[in-house]
């Protein structure tokens, strides 16, 4: 059996809109081992979304516990947290977001600034990330000028840049079309073949879900049921 | 260089870029702290103006000799005799009588002072005084409408030697074009005594304006005014004597005024630098809300973010800053501004310390008004920012 490298206990977030509470996640009680790939799907509201943000650490959980490796997020500060995600985390949106005025190089480059890395050990990381999507012939490109393939490409390179052992993608394909979105879920699965990155995606598209060995199905914060495909990665 | 330093350094360059790709919003804001500086120069010019024609300290050594109660050239009338009574008075070194004939006695940005000097002072007293940029006191002394032009005011109105000019009904022939350390030198227009007094027309020789002192000693001013004014008091023309400077001050009453409000102006301009990189920083964190949020989710704390709008907030508030003192340096010493009163100028000169001065107090505003969207966006956490994107 594989080493748990994500572990939610209880986890549970709550949010108050008004007068309403919301409970996104709700006791939820989770193990992804090292190196898995794991498909989260859920209807809208099941709290996916949540729970990447929770295992992100841009989002805290209101009770329960959340370890990733040998860190208890609970119990991390706002700057713990975020020199954690400098290292630990790499995260790809929907949307992409890439900062505009910054050329796909310069995006990509973001996560290393805040490492003690030489321009020159910066550059050349950000043109192997580059180059592992298959873009570095775009790197002085801003993001207004790629589409929307080539801008989730440069997303993912920025998202795996430091070299974390964990990337969490939420609707990776969600804003492409099959062709770009095959080309997104390919660079995934090498990435967590290749490298061995656990990795986490969001995603409403089966066809996105199917190359996951493990998928997880949420409905109402809760984990409502669970497939293994292969090797069994969670549990 | 240190980790820590080198992620200030890092940010700092990554803040710039970004500041720098954001033409429109950085150019505007620059702009407008720009045309504040501007002003905060200008209001720094006005008052070191008024201070240089009006302080008084303690090397003064110039009295001014004026009729008892009369604040305005046209009025002030006493015998030229009363010089050669006040040079023979202990602790007095010279006494000019001055003949005052001014284009315009009320503050105007425009004035000509004419002073009229008899020939034995302008050899005596004035050619000290006075540093000969182009022209000689033979060539002042030759001509009976002769005229030693102030260089301020010779730049004011474009003159050199040779030129006629005229103003308040009395026309001059340029004789010398001089340099001096005061203001009131440095914007008069000296001409022959007899000449001024005979083109006031119904004024009649013997009569002058008002009597220059100086005074051998500095320090005993205001002993050698009082014994002036006590020595003429029982005379049918009774003297106020002040020093240059407070005469000065009581002469343009006006003009300190005008100071006063210009301090307003000042503070306002500081005020509009705060609120316009603060605005500008405001609303550029509500655009950027979900860059910020991109920046927090690839790792950057709330101080590496903090950090980046601060230095945006010191460069924006640096470089407007910079531009502002330097077009208000450059239409300071091109524009040859000054403002006279009742025969007193104030001049508005460019001054290295005052731009620095204002540029830092602008930049240092500046700072201070990035620190609380800097804090804002600090606090804000990642997933508020995606929500707000």
């Amino acid at each position: 059996m594989s080493e748990a490298f994500i572990r939610c206990e209880k986890l549970t977030k709550v949010y108050r809109k008004g007068d309403q509470e919301i409970v996104p996640i709700r006791d939820l009680d989770l193990e992804i081992a090292r190196g898995a790939f794991v498909s989260l799907m859920g209807p809208s509201g099941s709290g996916k979304t949540t729970l990447l943000n929770l295992l992100a650490g841009i989002d805290s959980p209101t009770r329960g516990a959340l370890h990733i490796g040998s860190n208890d997020l609970a119990r991390l500060s706002r700057g713990a947290l975020a020199a954690w995600r400098s290292r630990e985390v790499g995260i790809v949106f929907q949307s992409y977001n890439l900062v505009p005025v910054l050329t796909a190089f310069e995006n990509v480059e973001l996560p290393l600034l805040l490492q003690p890395l030489s321009r020159a050990e910066r550059a050349r990381r950000a043109m192997e990330a580059l180059d592992t999507v298959g873009l570095g012939d775009r790197a002085s490109h801003f993001p207004s000028q790629l589409s929307g393939g080539q801008e989730q490409r440069v997303a993912i390179a920025r998202a795996i840049v430091a070299r974390p052992p964990l990337l969490l993608a939420d609707e990776p394909t969600g804003d492409l079309d099959r062709e770009s979105a095959d080309l997104v879920l390919a660079l995934l699965a090498s990435l967590h073949r290749d490298r061995g990155t656990t990795i986490v995606m969001v995603t409403h598209d089966p066809e996105a879900a199917a190359r996951a060995d493990t998928l997880l199905h949420l409905d109402k914060g809760r984990l409502a049921a669970r497939e293994s495909r292969g090797a069994e990665a969670a549990r | 260089m240190s980790g820590f330093t080198g992620n200030l350094a890092r940010t700092a360059a990554l803040s710039l870029r970004m500041l720098v790709r954001t033409r429109v919003r950085a150019t505007l804001s620059v702009l407008g702290i720009a045309v504040a500086t501007f002003l905060l120069c200008a209001e720094r010019a006005v008052q070191d103006g008024v201070r240089e024609a009006t302080e008084a300290s303690a090397r003064d050594t110039r009295l001014i000799v004026y009729r008892a109660n009369r604040f305005c050239p046209f009025t002030s009338r006493i015998p030229e005799r009363y010089a050669d009574e006040i040079a023979a008075m202990p602790g007095v070194a010279s006494a000019v009588p001055m003949q005052i004939v001014v284009s315009n006695c009320r503050a105007s940005l425009d004035v000509v002072v004419f002073r009229g000097v008899r020939a034995e002072d302008a050899e005596r007293t004035l050619a000290p005084r006075l540093r000969f940029i182009d022209g000689s006191m033979s060539d002042f002394l030759a001509r009976g409408d002769g005229a030693l032009v102030g260089s301020a005011l010779a730049e004011r109105r474009r003159l050199k030697v040779g030129d006629r000019f005229g103003s308040a009904g009395v026309t001059v022939t340029v004789a010398g074009i001089v340099e001096a350390d005061g203001p009131q030198d440095r914007n008069a227009c000296f001409v022959p005594l007899p000449f001024l007094q005979s083109s006031m027309g119904g004024v009649q020789g013997g009569i002058v304006t008002q009597v220059e002192v100086e005074i051998a000693e500095p320090g005993t001013l205001e002993r050698i005014a009082a014994e002036i004014d006590a020595r003429f008091a029982g005379d049918a023309a009774p003297t106020s004597t002040r020093s240059e400077k407070s005469f000065a001050a009581r002469a343009a009453e006006d003009l300190v005024a005008i100071a006063g409000f210009a301090r307003l102006l000042g503070a306002g301009a500081l005020a509009a630098i705060f609120a316009l990189v603060a605005n500008a920083l405001i609303l550029s964190l509500e655009g950027r809300s979900r860059d910020l949020a991109v920046l927090q989710a690839v790792g950057f704390g709330g101080r590496a973010i903090a950090w980046t709008i601060i230095v945006e907030a010191a460069a924006l508030a640096a470089v407007g800053a910079a531009i502002g003192a330097g077009c208000a340096q450059l239409a300071l010493a091109f524009g040859d501004l000054s403002l006279g009163a009742e025969g007193i100028l104030v001049e508005f000169r460019p001054s290295i310390a005052s731009a620095i001065g204002a540029t830092l107090a602008a930049a240092l505003v500046g700072l201070c008004a990035g620190s609380v969207p800097a804090i804002i966006a600090a606090r804000r956490s990642v997933a508020e920012g995606m929500r707000a994107a």
